[in-house]
């Protein structure tokens, strides 16, 4: 049987889990006697609080970002620093992304936003991306969280520690993004 | 650190653009005070007000350029639509905007020639940057609201997922492997319940039930740590796998971000959240190995 839209096993892959996946939490969920339209509804509701309240954080980091590339300052900086990366093989357009993602949850989510808008939602680098975003929580945000509440002052190896799985994050999304998608 | 990141951001493009823009009126880039001599393409040249007039460029074979001459008594001025056939000097009024129309003023006219001046470039990065801004703070709202469909939908299935036990499924599987990692922890320790949940949530990307319980957690872990000031072992390890935490599923704004084409991603997160917890594990271990004194 020819299928022509069936594409690479990755591919095929992430056409099947999607709804696989709503099905199985639906047929669990009615499997353990969940009321699963009520709290479905329940939980969708907070889908328009959660829009909203990213609102202002897309705002200012998708702004910044327009006119720090408008500017022509993007080009000048990639300019410099590109090629050192494009020579490890890490695309110049990933930076702004690994580097706002241990900072700021919203503002990276805005990152890749303004990568959806630019190059488009297939292209690799936005994979990429999404992958970086995907694989690692906002550190500096965590550290400040847990560590506040319990009043630590000294944080001893817990930063490098986090930093060094961002890092390694990123190097993984490239490579498996490069095997899986291209 | 974000405040500076951002701030600089905004700063430095200013600076470019400035900068830019000061050497480009330095440099004459743009050559503004250039006055450029239109023949008519035939005939001699009679101007009323609202007609087309076809004319040709002095300098060089350039092609013949379409007008409207409009005037108002004093001033008197040609309206050009964009050509591809433009010398370079003068594509650049229209900005890249191939719709956009502008005025030359003409400076003088006579039975054989017109004239005439583009209007001037400056501050153009300035403008462009401000423009571009407000677009993207413009689209920045549009694109949030746009993001409320599918982040409800997202949100009520992980609901049911989280009413379901889903997280308390996870917890059956990760509690051995946590044992290995929290040495210094006893196994009946209310610390391991707290750890063993707030990982569970985070791996099933259910970020806002997880805080509360790792927060939990690190109290836990306070009561056991004996330097009140310093972080633990385990606290650091704790959250080391709290940064870097392994996702089953991709965050649900990614999904809405990227729709239907976030299918692929499922593997890719998978893997790559599984090399950078390992890192993350292993360089806590061996920090906590080499700094024996906390």
């Amino acid at each position: 049987m020819v299928c022509p839209q069936a594409g690479d096993p990755v591919n095929q892959i992430g056409i099947v889990v999607m709804p696989l996946l709503v099905a199985a939490i639906v047929a669990w969920g009615m499997w353990k006697r969940v009321a699963v339209y009520e709290v479905f509804v329940d939980g969708a509701k907070e889908g328009f609080d959660i829009a909203v309240r990213i609102i202002p954080y897309l705002v200012a980091i998708l702004f910044a970002i327009a006119m720090f590339r408008a500017s022509g300052a993007m080009e000048f900086l990639f300019s410099f620093i590109g090629p050192v990366f494009e020579w490890f093989g890490f695309p110049k357009e990933l930076l702004p992304m690994a580097i706002t993602r241990p900072l700021s949850g919203s503002g990276s989510l805005g990152v890749l936003a303004d990568m959806v808008n630019t190059y488009g939602e297939d292209a690799l680098v936005v994979k990429m991306a999404a992958t970086l975003f995907g694989s690692t929580e906002t550190t500096l945000y965590v550290l400040a969280v847990y560590f506040g509440a319990v009043n630590i002052r000294r944080t001893r190896y817990a930063l490098q520690v986090g930093l060094m799985a961002d890092a390694a994050g990123a190097i993984a999304a490239v490579i498996f993004c490069n095997l899986l998608f291209t | 650190m974000m405040n500076y990141l951002w701030g600089g951001l905004i700063l430095i493009s200013m600076l470019f653009a400035v900068g830019g823009d000061l050497y480009d009126i330095s440099r004459d880039t743009y050559q503004n005070s250039e006055e450029y001599l239109l023949r008519p393409e035939t005939g001699q040249l009679q101007v009323l007000n609202n007609q087309k007039l076809r004319l040709v460029l002095e300098a060089g074979d350039q092609p013949s350029i379409e007008a409207i001459y409009q005037t108002n008594g004093q001033r008197a001025r040609l309206q050009l639509k964009y050509s591809d056939l433009y010398p370079e000097q003068w594509k650049h009024r229209f900005a890249g905007d191939r719709d956009k129309s502008i005025h030359a003023t003409v400076v003088q006219v006579s039975t054989n020639e017109l004239k005439v001046s583009l209007p001037g470039i400056v501050w153009h990065r300035l403008e462009r940057m401000m423009q571009s801004a407000f677009d993207m703070a413009e689209f920045a709202a549009k694109l949030a609201l746009g993001l409320i469909g599918l982040m409800a939908l997202w949100l009520g299935l992980m609901k049911i997922a989280e009413h379901s036990g889903m997280v308390n499924a996870l917890v059956r599987l990760i509690r051995p492997v946590l044992k290995k990692l929290f040495p210094e922890v006893p196994e009946d320790h209310p610390a391991m319940g707290a750890m063993t949940l707030n990982l569970s949530a985070n791996m099933l990307g259910l970020g806002n039930a997880a805080t509360p319980m790792g927060i939990k957690a690190m109290e836990y872990l306070q009561e056991l740590n004996e330097h009140k000031d310093s972080a633990s072992n385990s606290m650091c390890m704790f959250l080391a796998l709290n940064t870097s935490s392994v996702q089953l599923l991709p965050p649900v704004t990614v999904i809405a971000l990227l729709g239907v084409s976030a299918g692929g991603l499922f593997v890719s997160i998978f893997l790559a959240t599984l090399c950078s917890t390992v890192v993350g594990v292993l360089a806590a271990r061996w920090y906590a190995r080499r700094q024996v004194t906390p």
